[in-house]
């Protein structure tokens, strides 16, 4: 009934209204007008997240971004916190496994501002010894807190059961984190600093009510004469341990409810052709509410109030695993495991169908459309793409790319990456019994 | 911003649709009433994404329960998904595949003084939608089978936010800071109410409130308003209103005469501390001041608990909230303690702040900045549908959805001796509730 909204449909919006600048100096920005008025969403990236820290010490490049907000050679914090806030901006800076990553918002009256000073921040940062010192003490609290966290301690460590260290993915322990934290110092940060920040990588995403001519001649002024960081991904040689049944627990006092992990290593990465049919598996055994999860162990038996089950950690030529999270009451851990493993092996032995299959397709799909509803949601989704190396048109054929996997590829992923006797269990939280 | 202080009350190019009445029209959004059944209908028409939502509102929330039934609200909202009538597992037609499989997304939240549906489609499926909603409303099974595993699902829920130091310290200070009124309970209910009760009480809860003339339904999005009103009379307009009137929560909380306190001590690795005062009703006029005062005080960098707290490493972040409620709310500052910090210093420190800015109100330069943050997030609360029904939302709860779009230009004429009154008005010790939560020196695993 909506001739408008089929038109939406057919076409490759990415494709349509992202305009991307020639890649000059090393940088590529990514722009969306939207019909959204005022408002402007933006994310950036580039190389020299924690796995570019040295070995001796994983938290030098997070620390590194978390200092770009306490001030730079010629404004203190407290200045850039107002040039910002007087005008209801945001600017934050983060680090991921693989990014330096900077997101933020403004009207767009603000977006020069905003850029001028990103720029700034990026470029002159002052590392003051006082604001490290209380950025330090803040994330030994910060961590502190994470021993108590049930999901947290489960998930670091079903990564550390599967892979070995400096693996993409693997993770420290709460404890070897806080002794990285406490003895960074400062030179280390400049040091990085100098070495990773910079052009080269640098992609800049926004969307909302943008001009791009405005954002590339604002960028191209403000990162004239930054230096180009010659920074690849090296990683690819790491593997993770060989999958085989293993189990732990995990004691944390006075917890009404548990976390759960239960999976494996899966052997391949996003870019394999096996990618799609295998995540497809899994998104229909626990995807979704509607996923298979859900509406047996949470749904019919009650078990629990989350439960579902991911592919991840295969960006960027990791090789990547499967897992399934659930929490449960202390008494029901055990049953709750069981109804798990029973979906598992179901799921195992007798694959997926057709129609589970053909209506996961159009979750998906739609999913796609319904990404869409925010400006942050498609500075996301067109950052996220791009850091992969992407072009905007593999946004648009997303959907077909879905809507062509076959049963056969489904069904054959989950037989050859899964191997239900080789699991690693781990569970947090306070033990009833033994 | 000027404009949308103006509310309207003719229709935009005097366009009438049949069954309905048009109410006002205040920021875009129009107001229409289905008459058959008074159910309000909200409307605003954006096609900057092919997407649409559609959000239904009861107008009952844990504010309308009471000793013996809390948290029943809540579970009558998961219930709402084990099937109606037309969509349920019989059928193969139940709510949750039938949404997700055409990528929509879907919940629904419970509060203190609303419970609402929602859907985010893809736009041609708006449809499938509202005759979900309309479906539920009057034809939902809620039956004692589904009721039993549901139980669980909902004491899990409760149990993971046990887990959660912050959790329990905000349900201690509301329950310490309210004797008589039910926000005295959090959203979630007692343990024991949660195991207890009956699915014959729950379904009274049901058919007491779910009717259309105590829900609004929103639409916001990539829709053709003749269309979409077309379809909602088509299914809402099944329903008759009820018969009796929907109740009133008529329970007052008596007069705070001095200042409370609660400590929870358990198992943990850092302090928390919350202070918290009795504040207005949230269409009070107070309230704008109040919402400046709270970004003056926790917003960014340069707001004060940032610089007195924060910055001197006492604490590793901060949490400040003052949620607009239909009756009297809360004005709440918590602190998340490093771990050498104790909860008495902090305490003093938030105090201190307060009295001064009861003594020396805010400066010009914090109001201006805090009017800044408060623009920016308004127009930010238009960017995607979503974003505007879940904040219309809120604004249905405490009783008038156009506080949602004149709320700037109520913010732009608080001045600063507005907030020195709210603060000499409400910050005072004996309108406080003040929480710790201590955590035992047990070993962690």
């Amino acid at each position: 009934m909506f001739q408008k909204q089929k038109r939406w449909a057919e076409m490759g919006i990415f494709k349509k209204q992202v305009i991307i600048n020639a890649e000059q100096e090393g940088l590529k920005t990514l722009v969306m007008p939207t019909g959204v008025k005022d408002v402007i969403t933006f994310a950036g990236s580039f190389l020299g997240g924690s796995l570019f820290s040295p070995e001796t010490n994983r938290k030098i490049a997070p620390i590194t971004a978390a200092m770009m907000d306490k001030g730079t050679l010629s404004k203190d914090k407290y200045t850039i916190s107002d040039i910002l806030e007087s005008v209801g901006a945001e600017l934050n800076f983060s680090s991921t496994r693989h990014h330096v990553q900077f997101a933020g918002h403004c009207l767009k009256d603000n977006i020069e501002t905003v850029i001028q000073l990103l720029a700034e921040q990026l470029r002159t940062p002052s590392f003051p010894d006082e604001e490290l010192t209380t950025l330090k003490t803040r994330m030994v609290g910060n961590l502190e807190r994470l021993k108590e966290d049930t999901k947290q301690q489960a998930m670091i460590s079903f990564l550390r059961s599967l892979y070995p260290q400096n693996h993409p993915n693997h993770r420290l322990t709460v404890d070897e984190t806080i002794n990285h934290v406490k003895s960074v110092k400062k030179h280390e940060l400049k040091r990085f600093h100098e070495k990773y920040y910079g052009l080269g990588n640098l992609i800049f995403a926004a969307a909302g009510d943008v001009d791009p001519i405005q954002i590339n001649e604002t960028l191209g002024n403000q990162l004239n004469g930054w230096g180009e960081k010659k920074t690849s991904l090296n990683f690819k040689g790491l593997k993770a341990r060989l999958n085989k049944e293993n189990e732990t627990k995990i004691e944390i006092p006075e917890k009404t409810s548990m976390d759960m992990y239960l999976g494996q290593a899966v052997g391949i990465d996003r870019d394999h052709p096996d990618y799609y049919p295998l995540m497809m598996a899994i998104y229909i055994l626990g995807g979704n509410f509607s996923a298979r999860l859900m509406q047996t162990v949470r749904d019919q038996q009650g078990l629990t109030y989350g439960i579902g089950s991911s592919l991840a950690g295969v960006s960027f030529g990791s090789d990547g695993y499967w897992s399934t999270w659930g929490t449960f009451a202390p008494d029901l851990l055990d049953v709750g495991k069981n109804a798990t493993m029973e979906q598992i092996l179901n799921w195992y032995n007798t694959g997926v169908t057709q129609e589970e299959l053909k209506a996961k397709k159009t979750t998906i799909t739609g999913s796609y459309k319904v990404s869409m509803d925010s400006t942050g949601g498609l500075t996301a989704q067109i950052l996220s793409n791009a850091e992969k190396g992407r072009s905007v048109e593999y946004l648009d054929q997303h959907p077909d790319t879905i809507r062509r996997l076959t049963l056969d590829q489904v069904n054959s992923a989950i037989k050859n990456y899964i191997d239900p006797n080789k699991l690693t269990f781990v569970a947090a939280g306070t033990f009833t019994d033994e | 911003m000027k404009a949308q202080l103006q509310i309207y009350m003719s229709p935009k190019n005097n366009q009438l649709f049949p069954g309905f009445k048009f109410v006002k029209s205040s920021g875009g959004i129009e107001e229409y009433t289905l008459q058959k059944n008074d159910l309000t209908v909200l409307v605003l028409e954006d096609h900057s994404a092919p997407v649409a939502t559609l959000m239904v509102t009861y107008h009952v929330g844990s504010r309308n329960e009471a000793i013996g039934y809390t948290g029943s609200t809540h579970l009558l909202e998961h219930l709402m998904f084990k099937g109606s009538r037309n969509f349920n597992k019989e059928k193969g037609t139940a709510i949750w595949t039938e949404l997700q499989n055409i990528g929509a997304q879907i919940n629904a939240t419970t509060w203190n003084d609303r419970t609402n549906y929602f859907e985010v489609v893809p736009s041609e499926h708006l449809e499938r939608a509202i005759a979900i909603e309309a479906d539920r409303m009057r034809f939902a099974f809620l039956r004692d089978e589904d009721r039993q595993p549901e139980m669980t699902v909902v004491r899990n829920e409760y149990e993971r936010g046990e887990n959660s130091p912050f959790d329990v310290l905000d349900k201690n200070i509301w329950a310490t800071a309210y004797l008589a009124h039910p926000y005295h309970h959090s959203t979630i209910g007692w343990r024991s109410d949660i195991e207890n009760i009956s699915t014959e009480r729950l379904q009274e809860f049901y058919h007491t409130y779910y009717w259309p003339n105590n829900a609004t339904a929103t639409i916001i999005g990539d829709f053709n308003k003749a269309e979409a009103l077309a379809l909602i009379k088509n299914y809402f307009g099944e329903h008759n209103a009820s018969k009796n009137n929907i109740p009133e929560m008529y329970t007052e909380e008596p007069e705070q005469e001095g200042p409370r306190r609660t400590v929870v001590k358990r198992a943990g690795q850092t302090g928390v501390v919350g202070v918290g005062h009795k504040t207005q009703e949230g269409l009070h006029e107070d309230t704008y001041a109040f919402q400046l005062l709270g970004k003056v005080l926790s917003e960014g960098k340069t707001s004060r608990f940032y610089k007195t707290i924060v910055d001197r490493g006492l604490a590793t972040s901060l949490l400040m909230y003052d949620f607009p409620l239909k009756d009297n709310g809360m004005f709440i500052t918590y602190i998340f303690l490093t771990p050498d910090t104790d909860h008495q210093t902090v305490e003093d420190i938030v105090l201190e702040e307060y009295k001064k800015i009861i003594n020396g109100g805010v400066t010009k330069e914090e109001i201006a900045r805090a009017k800044a943050q408060t623009r920016a997030s308004v127009a930010f609360s238009r960017d995607g549908s979503y974003a505007v029904a879940s904040a219309l939302n809120e604004a249905i709860a405490i009783g008038d959805w156009t506080f949602y779009t004149t709320f700037m230009d109520h913010i732009e004429k608080v001045s600063t001796i507005d907030i020195q009154r709210v603060a000499k008005k409400y910050l005072v010790e004996e309108k406080s509730t003040t929480g710790w939560f201590v955590p035992k020196t047990k070993k962690m695993g």
